[in-house]
């Protein structure tokens, strides 16, 4: 086991190489460095001004050079420096992260929760009424523009609100974004937080829980056909015990891969649905830097998240082995 | 040489029905794909033949009849500058569809050049490529996405070329995983054997027989592709108006929620039904293609 696990840290070295130079070429071949935008800006910098700004931020030096520098100070945690937010880029991401998952935790425990059952129980009626719902249901949820949902839940439940007259629906007239009303304390500010999350949480896990029934399903079909399924029916257990024990177990097992997968995304936020929301997490900072040409925060958010999933990828790849025995490390 | 032998299909049983004719035959047992794939001829009938049927223009302002209800005249009412917002579906619907199956075909048909290197060569070419693969696999794509169409963006070509760099990859393992079956079986070591040349190897006699996963990937690449645009055109980054498409009308209809929601509704509406009817086609073709169902 330790073998595998350092063998698999060292192949994590080329990988996350790999990834490095291809976040920093995609931003340093990028038309305009962060001079030439401030120029464009401002055109009253004199040459004389560009080429010392250039010299002073090491633009003038080769990119192999340039490549090696900002590769030292990313592995200290020096992630650059914000120009439109006129603070360090690690700080500015650390004030985010909080807020995405606020959003991004309850959504993923809501997906999860629908569908892990809708998958077992569709997989276990396979071809039943049932079955084909749960199945056209995620068709729909993974064919639908999320940020579509998005806008069309803005206007039904903060625009129009057709329920208005029927009082003891009034709790679904809900803020069409942001992230709490000004000058709200104490419990009262728990609810108005909570009224807040509703609906981007409710567009975000729609997207999780058509990808989690889909695969809780096709897991749940393979493993009811296994012998060790039919074994357990043939001494006679009882059909419940049969799935609980038996059945739902070994689904779960390539289900918490798939978790661990989905988890450097958490940190990464929904850059669509929290722009739409204007929710100010990591994703909708993401989508405002790139939109203001301030690529030092995209740059910086991109390889959190490149060094978070190469870390979860091993994460679950170990997490497999270590709960399916079956499962050999070589 | 004339090396023309008729290259060899998986699964041909000598005097049974042909591998596509049984595919076609399973594919119309399928209903829900054979609707799906209805509705899309239907789309792009709709979105070739629409526009130039129309009174209006893509482009064409009336600022006398600015965010109009349906009409007669206007079939789904006017947006906030007076253009027709049916002409504008059907005309985005050319921008939206062309951009998808553009950037699947790109993708696959550059997924199918480097899974097929990798598969036939093997060894340390095989390595190389399927590295480049997985890291291209494991940087997460929507991000890339929105950076790259900051300024690669705002032409229709530039937004199939950033979409296509970051399909391409599904259908590199897919080939590869199939060639490395392939590549030692009889009929390629044949072809081998009379002195056939790599390239004719692999375009006649292995790529053929793996192309039925592409297919499949292709078409849900489409949908996927689709999705893509959509959303950096929302964001405002992929098609840049006046040219419209279902994206960047979803863009400008967002603003105007409060005063004018029906705007929203329709460019999202052909979005979500396209998309659903790709996936459904993807779904019914790789049924009828799957050849383990046929023994």
């Amino acid at each position: 086991m330790s073998r595998y696990i350092a063998r698999r840290l060292l192949q994590m070295i080329p990988l996350f190489l790999g990834l490095s130079v291809l976040v920093f070429l995609l931003l340093a071949l990028a038309p305009g460095d962060p001079v030439d935008l401030l120029v464009f800006g401002n055109p009253h910098v004199r040459p004389a001004d560009v080429v010392r700004l250039k010299h002073l931020y090491g633009l003038d030096q080769p990119l192999h050079i340039r490549y090696v520098k900002w590769l030292w100070a990313t592995l200290h945690g020096d992630l650059g420096y914000s120009r439109t937010y006129k603070q360090p880029v690690f700080s500015l991401m650390a004030s985010r992260i909080g807020n995405s998952l606020w959003l991004q935790i309850p959504a993923l425990l809501l997906a999860l929760s629908v569908a892990v059952p809708v998958g077992i129980y569709s997989a276990l009626r396979q071809y039943s009424a049932a079955d084909y719902a749960a199945t056209l249901f995620t068709f729909l949820g993974v064919s639908i523009p999320a940020f579509w949902f998005g806008i069309m839940m803005i206007y039904l439940c903060a625009v129009w609100h057709p329920w208005t007259s029927l009082s003891f629906l009034a709790w679904l007239t809900l803020p069409a974004g942001g992230f709490s009303s000004p000058g709200v304390s104490g419990g009262a500010a728990v609810v108005d937080r909570l009224r807040y999350m509703v609906l981007p949480t409710v567009v975000l896990s729609l997207v999780f829980m058509a990808g989690y029934t889909r695969y809780t399903r096709s897991s749940m079909l393979e493993v009811v056909r296994q012998d060790y399924v039919r074994t357990a029916r043939a001494k006679g257990l009882p059909e419940w015990i049969v799935i609980h024990k038996h059945a739902v177990r070994n689904t779960m097992i390539p289900l918490v891969t798939i978790i661990a997968l989905s988890i450097p995304g958490l940190f990464a936020g929904a850059p669509l649905t929290e722009t739409v929301f204007g929710w100010p997490g990591v994703g909708q900072l993401f989508v405002a830097s790139v939109l203001a040409g301030d690529f030092a925060v995209a740059q910086g958010i991109i390889m959190l998240l490149a060094v978070l999933v190469i870390f979860f990828n091993l994460f679950a790849d170990i997490a497999y082995a270590a709960l399916d025995p079956r499962v050999r490390y070589d | 040489m004339a090396i023309d032998a008729k290259p060899a299909l998986p699964f041909e049983v000598p005097g049974g029905e042909g591998y596509w004719r049984a595919a076609w035959r399973r594919m119309k047992h399928h209903r829900v794909a054979m609707a799906g794939g209805i509705v899309i001829l239907i789309f792009i009938a709709a979105a070739v033949a629409g526009p130039p049927l129309s009174p209006y223009s893509f482009d064409q302002i009336d600022l006398r009849h600015r965010k109009a209800l349906p009409t007669l005249s206007h079939l789904l009412g006017t947006d906030e500058l007076g253009h027709d917002v049916f002409t504008r579906l059907l005309y985005a619907g050319r921008i939206s569809l062309s951009v998808g199956f553009s950037a699947a075909l790109a993708a696959a048909l550059f997924g199918m050049v480097i899974g097929g290197v990798a598969g036939y060569y093997g060894r340390w070419v095989d390595n190389a490529l399927m590295r480049v693969t997985d890291i291209m696999f494991s940087v997460p794509d929507l991000p890339i996405l929105i950076i790259l169409s900051r300024y690669l963006g705002g032409s229709v070509a530039g937004i199939i070329f950033v979409i296509g760099i970051f399909a391409w990859m599904g259908v590199a393992r897919l080939v590869r995983g199939e060639l490395l079956k392939l590549r030692r079986q009889d009929f390629a070591e044949a072809a081998r054997a009379i002195g056939a040349r790599d390239v004719r190897i692999l375009a006649r006699h292995l790529i053929p027989n793996a192309l039925a996963p592409v297919i499949v990937s292709a078409t849900l690449t489409v949908g996927g592709a689709i999705l893509s645009e959509a959303a950096l055109s929302f964001l405002g980054i992929g098609i840049q108006p006046p040219i419209p498409s279902w994206g960047n009308m979803l863009q400008n209809a967002q603003d105007f929620v409060w005063t004018t929601p029906w705007l929203a509704v329709w460019p999202g509406v052909m979005i979500f039904l396209t998309v659903l009817c790709f996936n459904f086609l993807g779904d019914g073709l790789r049924d009828a293609l799957d050849p383990r169902l046929r023994i």
